[in-house]
């Protein structure tokens, strides 16, 4: 279509023509997303509403054992369900639901623990921890991996290389928890070289001043050091193997032939292309890798989703968990949307083809 | 077996599982307790002794016996949960590769949302609300997770199959479907098949080890995870009782990687594009 563009043709119209690919794409891109969102809302609704064993039996158990309170435990359960909706049939219990969803939004009603407060302001106060922790590894991890995975792959004949990429392969198959377990008994607690097991100085309160940033940052190392350390050898042996095939094939003994720097191959002809399924995988990574902070929260007492989840669970606190649920199927859907739609930015085939 | 890692990774892996096997016994025979797991036969985190080589867990039970029981069960977590995983897994996969057209993209575009959903904390809730924590429940709902990575090798591997000249061969031939799948493509896919098992079991033991840590799991079903996840959270790092977590932690990873070293083994013999790329350099 390039090629047989002539000046007088660039019209309005021919223009939007181009974008036609591009807009298609966008458009079933954005169709998958929003189908998804709402299945896994839908999932959400129906775990919690056909869950075996009552939700609000159990609460009202849990209440009973912490409080004590065992005079009318079941008037205030009533009380309750009837506050919640949970007496209305399924079908408008459902669409008040969705309703909360959409125009809410994002409204999953009262923390059963901490009563009056909203489940979304209690998901707000951990949120920045988990966002925080999780966006910097994931991105840093990536964009480390990327590089060093095309660097090992272009030097793939050397002696280093292939050592690196055993050690790669050992640290991609130790469970993330295993390593973060032998970084804190090497690094703090035998070594003492960084602090463990807590997000920030125990004496400070939470303030944008400085010191206070500075042991945030200091404690980051370790959880953020791990997840970095576990999910680029991913990236690692992915891009290698990437451009080990990139650079078999013809188009690159073309370059060569046609004498171009090796430089300019590296960039140009073998990285662009092995970048590709690199960026796509990131899309499909996100989940998993939020898996892996939810642990990684755990172990190391950081204040963010992974911990209120685990508490919300031992607690029963099932309005919290719903929000989670849909919360952090929310932010990894919305994030692989967003790299799935940087993808034309990668490929200029989705931009403007024929096809 | 002409493949070192596939013949290493065995191997080893034949080793650990003889261990795990054995590990009731092993345990049997290194006390005097009537059973080995008592609970209450030391106090909660008493302190490493020739007895109690990695002291005792938060029940008072001898951590060196659970963890020579907790192989076993982690081992069977990741079995039964391979083997689910792997049969809808190929069930998916298989439909939307053969049959194609619109049943391969809804199953297309199904696998795709399982795949980006974060699931453990779906698997959280589920988990909570199964009252019987026992091995074949807890495998089976962690199967449930593990098809879709399963369905995608599958679906690319069925329908690059289909598209071969002898299935159209086949087909001339007057074979019948069902012949085709059992004659002409099962044979094709089965390295495929036993490598979703080993990844679908690495995905669950995984998963499981990571419930535990969240706090979810119960005693009855104490596997690996479960004694490194209360040790942690007993604050066994600091305290002396590192062997605790150590330990557990130690024979889950030598099992991943004689699970990969026999995957990457498999994926070597029969992967033609592997084989041209190592050759043809």
């Amino acid at each position: 279509m390039k090629n047989e563009e002539k000046p007088e043709e660039k019209s309005f119209r021919s223009r939007l023509q181009r974008y036609r690919p591009l807009a298609r794409y966008l458009g079933n891109r954005f169709g998958v997303y929003l189908f998804t969102l709402w299945a896994s809302l839908s999932l959400a609704f129906i775990l919690f509403r056909f869950m075996p064993g009552n939700p609000m039996a159990m609460s009202v158990t849990q209440l009973q054992s912490n409080a004590g309170l065992i005079v009318g435990a079941d008037k205030a359960a009533e009380y309750y369900r009837e506050k919640m909706g949970l007496n209305e049939p399924l079908h408008i219990q459902y669409l008040k639901f969705l309703k909360n969803m959409i125009f809410g939004p994002f409204d999953f009603g009262h923390s059963f623990v901490k009563y009056p407060t909203p489940v979304n302001e209690v998901i707000g106060r951990y949120l920045p921890w988990t966002l925080g922790l999780f966006t910097t590894s994931v991105i840093l991890a990536w964009i480390l991996g990327t590089a060093i995975g095309a660097l090992l792959g272009w030097m793939r004949r050397s002696r280093f290389a292939s050592w690196a990429i055993v050690l790669t392969t050992l640290i991609n198959i130790t469970p993330i928890y295993v390593l973060a377990v032998f970084l804190l008994l090497g690094l703090s607690y035998k070594l003492g070289w960084l602090p463990s097991g807590r997000p920030y100085d125990a004496q400070m309160m939470p303030s944008w001043k400085w010191p206070f940033i500075k042991s945030v940052l200091i404690h980051a190392i370790l959880p953020v050091g791990t997840m970095v350390l576990v999910w680029s050898s991913g990236w690692i042996l992915g891009m290698r193997s990437l451009m080990v095939s990139v650079l078999g094939e013809d188009y690159l003994a073309y370059a060569r032939a046609k004498g171009l720097s090796p430089l300019t191959i590296l960039k140009e002809y073998a990285f662009r292309n092995a970048l590709l399924p690199q960026v796509a995988g990131l899309a499909i990574v996100l989940g998993m890798s939020l898996n892996g902070a939810y642990i990684i929260e755990i172990i190391f007492r950081i204040p963010g989703l992974g911990t209120l989840f685990a508490n919300a669970a031992a607690l029963r606190d099932f309005n919290t968990m719903m929000g989670l649920l849909v919360f952090s199927a929310f932010t990894v859907l919305t994030g692989s949307l967003i790299v799935d739609l940087a993808m034309p930015l990668f490929d200029p085939r989705i931009r403007r083809s024929d096809a | 077996m002409r493949n070192p890692k596939l013949l290493i990774g065995g191997l080893l892996f034949l080793g650990l599982l003889i261990f795990a096997l054995a590990g009731p016994t092993i345990a049997k025979s290194r006390t005097k307790l009537k059973d080995p797991l008592q609970i209450s036969a030391y106090t909660p985190y008493q302190a490493v002794s020739d007895e109690i080589p990695i002291g005792s867990d938060q029940l008072g039970r001898d951590a060196m016996a659970v963890f020579l029981y907790g192989m076993r069960l982690s081992l069977g977590v990741g079995f039964v949960a391979g083997i689910v995983g792997t049969l809808l897994g190929v069930l998916v996969g298989f439909v939307a590769g053969f049959v194609g057209g619109n049943t391969d993209t809804i199953l297309r575009v199904l696998t795709d949302m399982f795949l980006v959903v974060p699931t453990l904390p779906l698997l959280m809730v589920l988990s909570i609300s199964v009252d019987k924590w026992d091995l074949l429940t807890i495998g089976l709902l962690l199967g449930l997770f593990s098809w879709p990575f399963v369905a995608r090798t599958v679906r690319a591997q069925v329908f690059s199959l289909s598209q071969r000249p002898f299935v159209d061969l086949a087909r001339l031939n007057n074979e019948n479907s069902l012949e085709i799948i059992v004659q002409e493509l099962i044979p094709g896919l089965l390295p495929y098949i036993f490598l979703s098992v080993s990844g679908a079991a690495v995905g669950a033991m995984l998963a499981e080890a990571g419930l535990q840590i969240l706090g979810i799991g119960s005693g009855n079903l104490a596997t690996l995870g479960y004694l490194m996840a209360k040790a942690m959270g007993a604050g066994a790092l600091g305290g002396g009782f590192a062997g605790q977590v150590l330990l557990p932690a130690g024979y889950l990873t030598l099992t991943f990687l004689c699970l990969n070293l026999i995957n990457m083994g498999l994926d070597e013999q029969f992967n033609p594009r592997l084989q041209t790329t190592a050759h043809g350099e």
